[in-house]
């Protein structure tokens, strides 16, 4: 049964998952475009330099990448659920309610995992080429809370459309706006590094979030 | 599973409400408070005060004498010496010794050391300069190093490892009895500076070195410490009189020099630094040395002669923003603070700041009461209501916003 | 035979408007049962109650002995479910919602779906929300039937269908379910078709219940009288065994469930003055309509 869910899943957001993906890869892209032009004309060893010394951060353009991505794909898979109240379909199913949910979440949080995974393996490889692990190991825990961002406005954003009320949606979206920039204060380069694993786990627990939201649908707030 | 996760959205917007409210509250409330400053005077032997009181600019001394702008810039000779010898009022000689405005600026020096600095991630790699290329100006190695199980130079350009240039310095280094990976990398990593004196470098056994690249040959020169001195943080400076080639703070916040070419520690007789919420700043002149640690709400200044002997001291406090009113009103109203950074460190952590005192507890019985009337009025058993009052009843504000936002409202 | 739906005592409130108190009913094994009322009377509420979207204010509802806010999955796999409106994934097509569908339920058919789907001339790669709303509700109650339920539960089923494929199909799931011995809880704004398919009658008021009985017994029982008056300001609304008093000038319909010798009598001792008088046979929305007023 949790196959049906899948592929149900998937047929909602696989162009969404497929585009939002490439996107971010253009974004890599783009920020490797910059790098290998940048080397040359100011010189690798000045380059260097800027980024070891005077805060340049090379990938600066990344930071709302993932966030948008969590936001976007949070739309493209629980807004079809509530469009003529449809997650009532869901709920029906012969499986547990709480299940059902959390299996939907699950399968978000891997496709999330599995396109936040390539862009990050394709940074820290792009990253590799051209510059020293110092510099890349500090560029990925730099990184770091902007992807688990996308992961925390995932969760609340489907918190925040599963919630039936208009009012609390509203309520939500504030704490929501007011919680994502603990993700993305200004830092120097490898600034979060004693944060990101206490972030991280943080950011776990906040994907059951939904549970509450689904519940409160289910006995019929309104 | 659902009150499980009602709970983590509550604990959510406490985390939220902890750093978004404060931080509103003290941008809407907080007031400035100017720290006096205070110099040495070589003409008094002692300090000169500016001030500002109900918006003007006081200058006086210590005992309260109150002086003019000009006067009071006559005070100080050697900080104002360019208005000073505008206006003619430029001694010729203090102390006995002739002025001249060569000699004050070789011997002025300016240093500042904040928590920040100290606080925060390291880079990791250095550029090496050729410190004798024989031109005035220096240039920009090809290559960075970095100190692990052995010294790599990096080539930027081509990512690899420059490896006769790296054995040629590992062993160097190895020869002098240098234990890899490094602990400490300090110097001056630019090319805008008078000239290169290298790196200070602490090995895997707290020992110290110097290296330098001298006409493309490693230059390495193991430093003697006292036993069991440890450096917590090693500053290179690149002042004009060349007498020493950094400051150095020990683990137990002493502060040190190393004298430049015969290498010696020499301790400066200052007490009571705090590397981590103090800012240190060193004013270097023709007589003295200033040593100044600046706190949020307090200033402590140790004066030096030339042979680094204590000559002056003092230190004033005023109350910081917590013992202020703002502060108070602040303590009535929030259990704690919350925030993702800090002035004294480059690092984001959750920095949890539990207010002083138990003020706020009167607000939270407040809200334990109010909850409950709502609870009453929502039709909900208060009884079922109990983790959300030990929650309100401790977080207070941030938790009763919290239990607000995700209503309380569970059927079985 | 057993109920497979047993609802007592049923209260709910939306905050403090009432929708109605103590309603109680319940549907055996193998009956089908249309529940009647106009719009605003509750009968989207009761649905929403008995597949657990809404807590009632009061009482419970048991579905194969399970309360209904509580189903487990079992119970769910032997209920099917028609949301008003025929709401389906409308951003699957024909073939990936019967995949989806088919993965849940172990007694899935196939052939009533792909029956119903090849009259429907749409090609199997078209997302059903690009469908017309009758094609998109013939998807939806092929599914009902593919799922092969013990207990269907339609919510205005014949909403969006043509006349002719109405009848059709509600000739059709009548026959299904008495062949298999299902059960079915409906609702329709459509009442003459119900009048085809259903057995028992549950009529709505707002916050009351009007008829609740075998829609045979209510069609036998309830009954409507023509007359004209000799005096137009005669008016009998108040009097006990009229249900229903509507008249137009002279013209009378009288709704009652007393039968004619009755209404005669009484009009004759009251010394009332009246003619052509008649009994008028009623369809049930007729009958609906007498029941509940026009308007």
């Amino acid at each position: 049964m949790w196959k049906s869910i899948i592929y149900k899943e998937w047929i909602k957001v696989r162009w969404y998952l497929i585009m939002l993906t490439l996107l971010g890869i253009l974004v890599l892209g783009i920020i490797f475009l910059g790098v290998q032009h940048d080397k040359i004309f100011s010189n690798a060893n000045n380059y260097w330099y800027a980024i070891l010394f005077n805060g340049l951060q090379y990938y600066s353009i990344l930071k709302f990448i993932p966030l948008l991505m969590g936001i976007v794909f949070a739309f493209a898979q629980y807004y079809p659920e509530i469009v003529n109240k449809r997650i009532k379909l869901t709920f029906h199913l012969p499986l547990d309610e709480d299940k059902v949910i959390l299996i939907m979440m699950l399968f978000g949080m891997v496709s999330l995992i599995i396109s936040y995974g390539i862009m990050v393996f394709l940074f820290w490889g792009a990253g590799s080429f051209f510059f020293a692990r110092e510099i890349v190991n500090a560029a990925m825990i730099t990184i770091t809370p902007w992807f688990l961002a996308g992961f925390g406005a995932y969760f609340l954003i489907a918190t925040i459309i599963l919630e039936p009320i208009w009012l609390y949606r509203i309520l939500y979206t504030v704490i929501t706006v007011l919680f994502i920039p603990l993700y993305l204060t200004d830092s120097v380069s490898g600034g979060y590094s004693p944060i990101n694993l206490s972030l991280t786990v943080f950011t776990l627990v906040i994907s059951v979030s939904l549970l509450f939201s689904a519940y409160r649908f289910r006995k019929g707030e309104m | 599973m659902k009150k499980i996760s009602r709970y983590i959205l509550v604990l959510i917007t406490i985390i939220t409400t902890m750093t978004a409210l404060p931080g509103l509250y003290w941008l809407a409330f907080e007031k400035p408070n100017r720290a006096p400053y205070l110099f040495y005077s070589c003409i008094n032997n002692g300090f000169v005060v500016q001030r500002h009181q109900n918006g003007k600019l006081i200058f006086s001394d210590l005992k309260g004498d109150k002086y003019t702008r000009s006067k009071y810039e006559q005070k100080l000779p050697l900080l104002y010496i360019r208005q000073l010898l505008v206006s003619g009022t430029m001694p010729d000689s203090i102390h006995g010794v002739e002025i001249d405005i060569h000699k004050v600026n070789r011997n002025r020096s300016f240093f500042r050391l904040r928590p920040k600095d100290i606080s925060s991630p390291k880079p990791g790699l250095y550029p090496m300069f050729e410190s004798r290329s024989g031109r005035v100006n220096l240039q920009m190695p090809k290559d960075f190093f970095r100190i692990k199980s052995r010294m790599e130079f990096i080539n930027a350009n081509t990512n690899t490892v420059e490896e006769r240039k790296s054995e040629l310095f590992t062993s160097a280094l190895q020869h002098y009895g240098f234990a890899f990976p490094s602990k400490m990398i300090a110097g001056i990593p630019t090319t805008r500076k008078s000239c290169d004196e290298g790196y200070f470098v602490i090995d895997a056994n707290n020992h110290l070195f110097h290296v330098k690249m001298v006409r493309s040959r490693p230059y390495v020169k193991r430093v003697k410490l006292p036993e069991g001195l440890r450096f917590k943080y090693i500053a290179c400076v690149d002042f004009s009189d060349k007498k020493y080639y950094n400051y150095l703070i020990s683990d137990k916040n002493k502060i040190y020099i190393l004298t430049q070419d015969d290498y010696k520690i020499i301790r400066f007789p200052v007490e009571g630094y705090n590397p981590k919420r103090e800012e240190l700043r060193i004013f270097g002149d023709l007589f003295n040395y200033s040593v100044y640690m600046v706190g949020k709400d307090h200033l402590k200044i140790v004066v030096l002669n030339k042979q680094y002997q204590k000559v002056d001291e003092y230190q004033e406090s005023w109350p910081n923003r917590t013992q202020r009113m703002e502060g108070k009103v602040f303590g009535y109203i929030f259990p704690a603070e919350l925030s993702l950074s800090k002035w004294y460190s480059s690092y984001n952590k959750f920095y949890f700041n539990r207010t002083a005192g138990f003020h706020w507890l009167f607000l939270n019985i407040l809200l334990l009461i109010l909850y409950f009337f709502i609870l009453r009025k929502r039709k909900i058993d208060p009884k079922k209501g109990i983790i959300d009052f030990i929650i309100i009843g401790i977080t207070g504000i941030f938790g009763f916003i919290g239990v607000l936002c995700f209503p309380n409202k569970f059927y079985d | 035979m057993e109920n497979v739906i047993e609802c007592n005592n049923l209260s709910h409130y939306y905050g403090k408007k009432l929708v109605y108190k103590n309603l109680s009913f319940h549907v055996k094994e193998g009956s089908i049962l249309g529940l009647l009322g106009k719009n605003g009377t509750g009968k989207t509420t009761t649905i929403n109650i008995l597949n657990g979207f809404l807590q009632p204010s009061g009482g419970e509802c048991l579905i194969y002995g399970d309360n209904s806010q509580h189903l487990t999955p079992q119970t769910k796999s032997r209920m099917g479910f028609l949301i008003e409106g025929h709401v389906q994934y409308a951003f699957m097509n024909i073939q990936q919602i019967e995949k989806f569908y088919s993965g849940f339920y172990p007694q899935w058919k196939s052939e009533p779906y792909w029956d119903l789907m090849s009259k429907l001339k749409v090609s199997p790669n078209q997302k059903i929300s690009t469908m017309s709303c009758g094609q998109q509700s013939q998807v939806a109650l092929g599914l009902i039937l593919a799922q092969d339920s013990d207990l269907m539960i339609l919510d205005d089923f014949s909403m969006g269908l043509d006349p002719g494929y109405r009848r059709l199909f509600i000739d059709y799931l009548r026959a299904y379910a008495k062949s298999a011995n299902k059960t079915i809880f409906t609702t329709s704004h459509i009442i003459q078709d119900m009048e085809r398919l259903i057995d028992d009658v549950l009529i709505m008021d707002y916050d009351r219940v009007l008829a609740q009985c075998p829609v045979e017994e209510f069609m036998s029982e309830f009954r409507q009288f023509n007359f004209e008056l000799e005096n137009d300001a005669v008016d009998l609304s108040k009097e006990d065994f009229v249900i229903n008093f509507e008249k137009i000038k002279n013209k009378v319909e009288l709704y009652t469930y007393k039968d004619e010798n009755f209404v005669r009598n009484y009009l004759d001792k009251a010394g009332i003055a009246y003619k052509n008088f008649t009994q008028v046979k009623m369809g049930l929305e007729d009958a609906f309509i007498g029941l509940t007023g026009k308007y």
